[in-house]
């Protein structure tokens, strides 16, 4: 029955990844092996996960799910990739609030609160690697301050610094500032 | 004391404009709910923001998702993470929908193309504001310093799994600080 092979495929694909493009593996493996999309058709989805607002996994189970079996289908794969967040991620919430205020807990979280805003901070880096400069310019063969100078997307940097002030300096809200931005990109991009 | 259904709706529709405008990887949610929860309506705290966000990319499965479970269920309960988690996945279920039936029409369109560029450029300074937002009550003590400056470099420059970055943290934590939070001398 296909809605339960949905379900049951993503909730797969949300068991075994840890979200983003290390997804797509996964993704890959699943939806090639019963024929719901071809190799070429996961790397669109990529590209209309870019598109759209919302994470790689919801998308793509949505997409898969629209495909192969309508509107119903969509939701079962959604639903199944959500498993993990649903089971998981729902029991720890409930031990999390019930352990509050606990001396052991609160010790554990003063290691990894610093060490997550070092992950999203290196997450802000990453994605500024691949939004301003062009592929293959940090290429260690070929690596002049020149070539790297010439590759920055300087018109983008321009977008980034204007919503940054607007957003931290007059505390623009982050829907307008998202929208004024895609606003300069027109202009600008 | 409001009642517990408007609380509910408050959270369903928040989450949904939030999934509205979550782009780039994700991580825009942090700021978002920051504004969202910590500072219009104090249903949550810096706090559970930064750590609700560990556990989220921790977890398996997608850390939005994952995000709005624990949120949801610290301000309203298991209703709670159940309409936080579908409020922010409708806009993405939407939008895909419609993006997939003009997917061939948006995909070789140059102002599409434009329109995305900025869009992908505004993450980076939202990142950044949730980031400065994080950085009084991620960094008490020195310890605290050198875990993050170690986190910033092994994740920027290596595929270390992210799940392994918190459990070493986590220990790191339990040993430093082994129930002694008063005194602030790490």
């Amino acid at each position: 029955m296909i809605y339960l092979r949905l379900f049951l495929s993503f909730m797969k694909i949300g068991f075994c990844s840890f979200g983003g493009m290390t997804m797509i593996p996964v993704i890959n493996d699943e939806v090639l092996r019963y024929g719901w999309m071809t190799a070429s058709e996961v790397m669109d989805i990529v590209a209309v996960a870019e598109m759209t607002p919302g994470s790689l996994g919801i998308n793509c189970a949505t997409f898969v799910g629209l495909r192969t079996a309508g509107i119903p289908g969509a939701a079962v794969a959604s639903l199944g990739v959500m498993m993990p967040s649903l089971t998981l991620s729902l029991a720890a919430a409930h031990f999390i609030l019930r352990l509050k205020g606990n001396k052991l807990l609160e010790s554990a979280m003063r290691g990894v609160r610093p060490a997550s805003l070092g992950m999203l901070a290196a997450a802000g880096v990453t994605l500024s690697v691949s939004t301003f400069l062009a592929d293959g310019a940090l290429n260690p063969a070929a690596w002049s301050l020149g070539t790297v100078f010439g590759a920055v997307s300087w018109n983008l940097v321009l977008i980034a610094v204007i919503s940054g002030v607007l957003l931290m300096k007059f505390k623009l809200s982050i829907p307008k500032t998202i929208l004024i931005a895609a606003a300069l990109g027109l202009l600008l991009g | 004391m409001e009642k517990k259904g408007n609380r509910l709706l408050a959270i369903f529709c928040t989450m949904f404009k939030i999934g509205l405008f979550t782009f780039g990887g994700g991580w825009s949610i942090i700021a978002q709910m920051q504004n969202e929860f910590v500072d219009k309506r104090k249903w949550m705290t810096e706090d559970q923001i930064i750590d609700y966000m560990s556990l989220a990319k921790s977890f398996p499965g997608i850390m939005i998702i994952n995000m709005s479970v624990f949120s949801g269920y610290a301000m309203a309960g298991a209703a709670g993470a159940a309409v936080a988690a579908v409020g922010l996945s409708l806009p993405a279920l939407l939008a895909i929908a419609v993006v997939t039936y003009f997917y061939g029409a948006l995909r070789d369109n140059v102002y599409v193309a434009k329109v995305l560029s900025g869009v992908r450029s505004v993450v980076i300074p939202i990142i950044l504001s949730a980031c400065v937002r994080m950085w009084p009550t991620a960094l008490k003590g020195k310890s605290a310093v050198v875990l993050l400056t170690v986190s910033f470099l092994v994740c920027t420059f290596t595929n270390f799994s992210k799940l392994l970055v918190i459990v070493i943290a986590l220990a790191i934590g339990l040993l430093v600080w082994r129930g002694r939070i008063n005194d602030d001398l790490s």
